[in-house]
C-alpha cells in the first residue's frame, strides 16, 4: 500500500452526497434489527448482528423498488436463526427466485478489504450464487446496495490468487473483485436460472461428527465464556461439523447465554447430544406394528405382547411383573393406552442386573402428530434398586428428566415417560456413578418406517 | 492573496449579508513587524508563527485592553531576539491575527463546501458562512456568555497538538447546525464516532499497521482503546435505539468516557482522564477517516456513460463477429421476426416501468408521483435540465429531481425488462429450429446481441441525459418514451 504519511485531504473529500441509490431504512427495520441483535450473546457480535439486520431491510427494500416481481424468501435466512447469526457474521440462505443469496453488511467505515465468513465460502450449506455487499449507514439510516460478487467468479479468482483463510475463519477479499454495478445482479436475478451457477453438493457429516466427538465433548464447553469464538476454541475441522449442525450451534448459543447451567448437567447434555447426533436410533415406532428393528434385535430388546393379549409362555414372568407395574402405575395415574407397545431388555450395571421397559404409544393431535416414550427401570424380582441409581432422559435441546432411587419411599422400580413430535428422539441414561454409567441408544419414533 | 495576508484580513458576513473582506490595518502592521522573515523569505513556518502569537495572546492582561496600536517594536535580527512589543497591545494585535487566521480558514471550508455540492444540492458558500463566521473582530473576548466558534476554535487550540488551519477546519466540520443544514441538503459528514462504531478491532489492527505504519506497542493501545469504547459507547448506542432514540451519534458524554477510562484500565494499569480518553478517541477516529477517504476515493463506482463508443459496428457486424455456427441461418430468420417484435416489445416494457414505478410514489405520496410524471415528461421531451425541472415543480434543488427520476434505475429496469420479455419471445419463436444441445449456446450468443442492441438504444438516451444543454431528444427510446409519455397525458 503506498501513500504519503502527510497526506491532509481536502476537506469536502470527508463530506459526501447521498448517493442516488440510497434507500432510507424505516423505524420498524431499525427496531426490527435491534430486536435481533439483542438475542445475540456477545456486544462485538451484536453490532455486527444489528448492521446485517439493516442490510438486509435495505436489501429487500431495494428489490421492493427495482424488482417487485422477485420472489423473497426468508424462511432459512440465517439472520433469524439466532445461533447461526451467532456463530456466522453474515446473512447465509436467503433465498431470491430460488437464488442462495449471501449479504455482507459494511459499515461507514469504506474498507478495501470485504470481511467473508469462511463458512459462506466453504461449506456448501452456506454458499450463495452471489455475494452482495450492503453498505449500511447506521447514523443516517441508510443503505446502498454497493456491489456483488458470483459464486463461480469468487472460486476462480480465489483459485488465481490463492487466497488462504485467515486464524478467525474469515476471507478478506479486494472490496475490487466486487462488481459495483447492481443492475447486473438484477438482470442475474430476473433471467438467469439457478442452475447457471453450480453450487456444490451438501455431503453427509455423520461420520465426521462421529470422529471429531471426543474432541468436541471436550473443547465446546470451553466456548462458555460469551465474547469467546468458535475458531479460539476449535480447528476448521472440528468447526465444520459444529457450524453445518444445527444442534450443535445451538448448544453453543444457549451455552453462550448461560442457558445451560450448571457445569454438570452442561457436560451431561453434550455428551448426550453428541450421542443423539452420531448414534443410530431405535425405531420404537415398529413396535406398534409388533416388529423390531434390527437395532433393537442387535441389542437384545425383547418386544412385550400388548397388555390384553395372551402372553408368551417363556416370558410369562417378564410380562406378570411389567402387567404388575402398569397396574400400579394406572393407580397412580399414568395412564397406558391399549394400543401401546412395549420392548424390554436386560442391562447390568456395574453389576446390578437391572431390567429396562420402554413403552411407547403415538399421540393424535390437531396439530402435529406426538408420541410418548415411558421408561421404566425394575430390579430383579423379590429385591431393590440400588440405591443412587439415576435415569436420565434428554433430546437435543437438553436433559428433560432426572431421577434417582432414593427418591422413592417403595424403590423397586424408577419410572419417567416423554412425549415429542415423532421426528423427536429421546436418548436414556442409566447411572451409579459417573464412573459407571450405560447409555441406551436412541428412542425414535416412525410407525412407517 | 499572499500565504502572510491571511493573518490580517478578516472575514466576515456583512449587514447585507454578503461576505466581506477587510484588511486590518493595525494587525497587517503588526504582523509585519513582528515576522518580517516570514513574508519576504518565507522562512518562518505557520505553526512556529502561530505558537508566538498565541503566547503573546495569553500573556496575563494589563490594566485595561487599548484597541489601537501605540507602539510597534521593530524586531531586527534572529527570532531569539524577537523584542515584545508593548504587552497589552501584542496580545490584542496577536489576537487580531490569529482571528483574522481563523477566518480565512472557516471562509476556505465553506467556499470548498460550495463549490463542492452547492449547484446541486442547491446552495451557496455564502448560506453557509453565517452559521459559522459568528463574530466580529473587535468584539471583546470573554465578555459574554455566548461564545462565537471563532473563540472556540482559538481557546480550544493547542498548538503542540496541530496547526491552526487542520484544528480549524475540524472544528467547522463538526458544527452542528453547518451539518443540520448540509443534511436537509442531502449532503452529510460521517461523524467520527459512527466511524469507530463500525470498525471491527482486526480492521483497525490492519489499517494501522498497513496504512498508518504504526508500531505492534502503539497499535496494541488503540485496539484496547477501540474494544473499551465498544463495551460501553456502542452497547449504550443499542440500547437507546432500543428506546426509540434516532439521529446521529453524539460525542460521548463525561460519563461515559469514565467508564470507557475504567475499562481500559481494567487491561492496563494506568487510568485516563476523560479528557485524554476524548481526545485519544478523535485522534483514532482521524486515523480511520483518512483511511477511510483513501479507500472510498479508489472505489468509488464509476459510471461509464460513454460505453457506447466502446461497441462499435452495426449489429451485423457484430453476428458477423460471433459467426453462430450451423445456426446463423435460424439467427437471420430469427431477426427479421426480432425487428418487428423490438418496437412493440420496447413499448409495452415503458409502459409496464413506468406504471409500476408510479404505483410505488402513489403509494408512497401521489404528489410526488405527479411530479415525477412531470419531470420525466419535461427532462424527455422538452428537453429541459434538472435545474429547469427543480423550477418548474418547485423544488429547492436540481438533485432532488436527479433523485425523484432515478434516471438510471428507471433505464435499467425498462432495459432488463425488454430484454428478458424480447428474449421470452424470441426463444419461443426458435425453438422449433434448434436441437436442444444448440438452444443453451444460441441462447447465450442471442443474449449476448440482444443485450448489446438494447443496451445501445438505451444509452443514446443515457448520453443524451448527461449532457449539460440537453438536446431535443433523437434517441429510439427517448422517442418511444415521449411516445408513452404523450399518450399518457393526452
Amino acid at each position: 500500500m503506498t501513500h504519503s504519511t502527510s497526506f491532509i485531504p481536502p476537506m469536502w473529500l470527508d463530506f459526501e452526497a447521498f448517493p442516488l441509490e440510497t434507500l432510507e431504512l424505516s423505524a420498524e427495520a431499525i427496531e426490527a434489527a435491534i430486536a435481533l441483535s439483542v438475542q445475540i450473546p456477545h456486544e462485538e457480535r451484536q453490532w455486527q448482528t444489528y448492521l446485517n439486520a439493516l442490510a438486509l431491510s435495505g436489501f429487500e427494500q431495494w428489490l421492493e423498488e427495482r424488482a417487485p416481481e422477485l420472489e423473497v424468501r426468508r424462511d432459512s435466512c440465517s439472520l433469524f436463526q439466532p445461533a447461526t447469526a451467532n456463530a456466522i457474521e453474515a446473512i447465509a440462505n436467503l433465498q431470491v427466485n430460488g437464488f442462495q443469496l449471501c449479504l455482507l453488511a459494511m459499515g461507514s467505515l469504506t474498507d478495501e478489504e470485504v470481511t467473508v465468513p469462511r463458512a459462506v465460502v466453504d461449506l456448501p450449506e452456506y454458499t450463495a450464487h452471489f455475494y452482495a455487499i450492503v453498505e449500511v449507514q447506521e447514523e443516517q439510516e441508510t443503505a446502498v446496495i454497493r456491489g456483488f460478487l458470483s459464486y463461480d467468479q469468487l472460486r476462480e479468482r480465489r483459485a488465481t490468487v490463492n487466497r488462504e483463510a485467515e486464524a478467525d475463519w474469515t476471507y478478506q477479499l479486494p472490496l475490487t473483485w466486487f462488481d459495483s454495478d447492481t443492475d447486473h445482479l438484477l438482470l442475474n436475478l430476473r433471467g438467469l436460472e439457478p442452475a447457471a451457477i453450480p453450487l456444490p453438493d451438501i455431503p453427509n457429516r455423520t461420520q465426521h461428527l462421529a470422529r471429531v466427538r471426543p474432541q468436541l465433548e471436550t473443547l465446546l464447553p470451553q466456548l462458555h465464556a460469551p465474547d469467546r469464538q468458535l475458531w479460539d476454541v476449535l480447528t476448521w475441522e472440528q468447526g465444520t461439523t459444529v457450524l453445518t449442525n444445527p444442534e450443535l450451534l445451538d448448544w453453543v448459543y444457549r451455552l453462550q447465554r448461560q442457558e445451560i447451567n450448571p457445569t454438570a448437567t452442561r457436560q451431561h447434555h453434550l455428551r448426550d447430544l453428541l450421542q443423539l447426533l452420531t448414534q443410530p436410533a431405535m425405531n420404537a415406532g415398529r413396535w406398534l406394528q409388533n416388529e423390531l428393528d434390527e437395532l433393537a434385535e442387535e441389542l437384545a430388546w425383547t418386544l412385550l405382547p400388548a397388555p390384553s393379549f395372551a402372553p408368551a409362555t417363556a416370558m410369562r414372568s417378564t410380562v406378570e411383573e411389567f402387567e404388575a407395574i402398569v397396574t400400579q402405575l394406572d393407580r397412580q395415574g399414568v395412564n397406558i393406552p391399549p394400543e401401546a407397545r412395549g420392548a424390554y431388555r436386560e442391562i447390568s450395571l456395574g453389576g446390578t442386573p437391572l431390567r429396562v421397559y420402554a413403552v411407547t404409544w403415538a399421540l393424535r393431535s390437531e396439530f402435529t402428530p406426538e408420541w410418548t416414550l415411558l421408561l421404566i427401570v425394575g430390579a430383579q424380582p423379590g429385591s431393590n434398586l440400588p440405591p443412587s441409581l439415576e435415569l436420565r432422559i434428554s433430546d437435543p435441546t437438553g436433559v428433560l428428566v432426572s431421577l434417582t432411587s432414593d427418591i422413592r419411599p417403595d424403590n423397586s422400580y424408577l419410572f419417567t415417560s416423554v412425549v415429542g413430535t415423532w421426528d423427536e428422539k429421546f436418548i436414556a441414561t442409566l447411572s451409579l456413578s459417573p464412573e459407571v454409567s450405560q447409555t441406551l441408544p436412541p428412542f425414535s419414533f416412525n410407525p412407517e418406517g | 492573496m499572499s500565504a502572510a495576508s491571511r493573518y490580517w484580513t478578516f472575514v466576515r458576513i456583512d449587514a447585507a449579508g454578503e461576505r466581506n473582506i477587510e484588511e486590518i490595518a493595525p494587525a497587517k502592521a503588526f504582523f509585519l513587524a513582528s515576522f518580517p522573515e516570514f513574508v519576504t523569505q518565507g522562512e518562518l513556518s505557520d505553526i512556529w508563527v502561530q505558537r508566538q502569537l498565541l503566547s503573546w495572546m495569553r500573556e496575563a492582561p494589563a490594566e485595561s485592553p487599548s484597541p489601537y496600536v501605540k507602539k510597534v517594536a521593530h524586531a531586527k535580527g534572529d527570532r531569539a531576539i524577537h523584542s515584545q512589543p508593548a504587552q497589552t497591545d501584542s496580545r490584542l494585535l496577536a489576537h487580531y491575527c490569529l482571528k483574522c487566521f481563523i477566518s480565512n480558514g472557516i471562509d476556505r471550508v465553506c467556499r470548498d463546501l460550495g463549490a463542492k455540492f452547492g449547484t446541486e444540492h442547491g446552495f451557496t458558500s455564502e448560506d453557509l458562512l453565517p452559521f459559522v463566521l459568528d463574530e466580529d473582530i473587535r468584539s471583546q473576548p470573554g465578555n459574554h456568555s455566548y461564545q462565537s466558534l471563532m473563540s472556540e476554535i482559538l481557546q480550544s487550540f493547542d498548538p503542540e497538538q496541530s496547526n491552526l488551519a487542520t484544528w480549524t477546519t475540524r472544528r467547522v466540520k463538526h458544527h452542528k447546525e453547518l451539518n443540520t443544514f448540509l443534511l436537509e441538503r442531502g449532503v452529510y459528514l460521517v461523524s467520527d464516532w459512527a466511524i469507530l462504531n463500525d470498525t471491527r478491532p482486526k480492521q483497525l489492527q490492519r489499517i494501522l499497521l498497513e496504512f498508518h505504519h504504526l508500531s505492534a506497542r502503539e497499535i496494541q493501545q488503540a485496539k484496547a482503546l477501540l474494544e473499551s469504547y465498544h463495551a460501553i459507547y456502542r452497547a449504550q448506542r443499542l440500547k437507546q435505539r432500543q428506546a426509540g432514540i434516532k439521529g446521529k451519534c453524539h460525542p460521548p458524554t463525561q460519563e461515559q468516557l469514565q467508564q470507557i477510562a475504567r475499562c481500559l484500565s481494567g487491561q492496563t494499569a494506568e487510568t485516563r482522564s476523560p479528557e485524554v480518553v476524548m481526545s485519544q478517541l478523535q485522534d483514532l477516529a482521524s486515523q480511520l477517516r483518512e483511511y477511510r477517504i483513501y479507500a472510498r476515493g479508489g472505489a468509488a463506482p464509476t459510471e461509464s456513460i460513454d460505453a457506447a463508443d466502446e461497441w462499435g459496428g452495426t449489429l451485423a457486424d457484430r453476428i458477423c463477429a460471433h459467426s453462430l455456427p450451423d445456426t446463423v441461418d435460424e439467427a437471420t430468420e430469427f431477426l427479421d421476426f426480432y425487428r418487428q417484435q423490438f418496437r412493440v416489445c420496447l413499448d409495452q416494457t415503458i409502459a409496464k416501468v413506468t406504471q409500476a414505478r408510479l404505483n410505488r410514489l402513489i403509494r408512497k405520496n401521489p404528489e410526488k408521483a405527479e411530479h415525477f410524471l412531470l419531470a420525466l415528461y419535461l427532462f424527455h421531451c422538452q428537453g429541459q435540465s434538472m435545474g429547469e425541472i427543480a423550477k418548474c415543480i418547485n423544488y429547492k434543488a436540481q438533485f432532488q429531481v436527479t433523485r425523484l427520476l432515478q434516471l438510471k434505475a428507471f433505464r435499467a429496469d425498462i432495459e432488463q425488462q425488454f430484454l428478458l420479455q424480447l428474449c421470452d419471445r424470441v426463444l419461443n419463436r426458435v425453438k422449433p429450429y434448434t436441437n436442444p444441445q444448440n438452444l443453451q449456446a444460441f441462447n447465450r450468443q442471442i443474449e449476448e446481441i440482444l443485450n448489446e442492441q438494447v443496451e445501445r438504444a438505451i444509452a443514446e438516451a443515457a448520453a443524451e441525459a448527461s449532457t449539460t444543454k440537453p438536446q431535443p431528444t433523437t434517441s429510439l427510446f427517448s422517442e418511444r418514451l415521449c411516445h408513452h409519455l404523450d399518450t399518457r397525458r393526452s
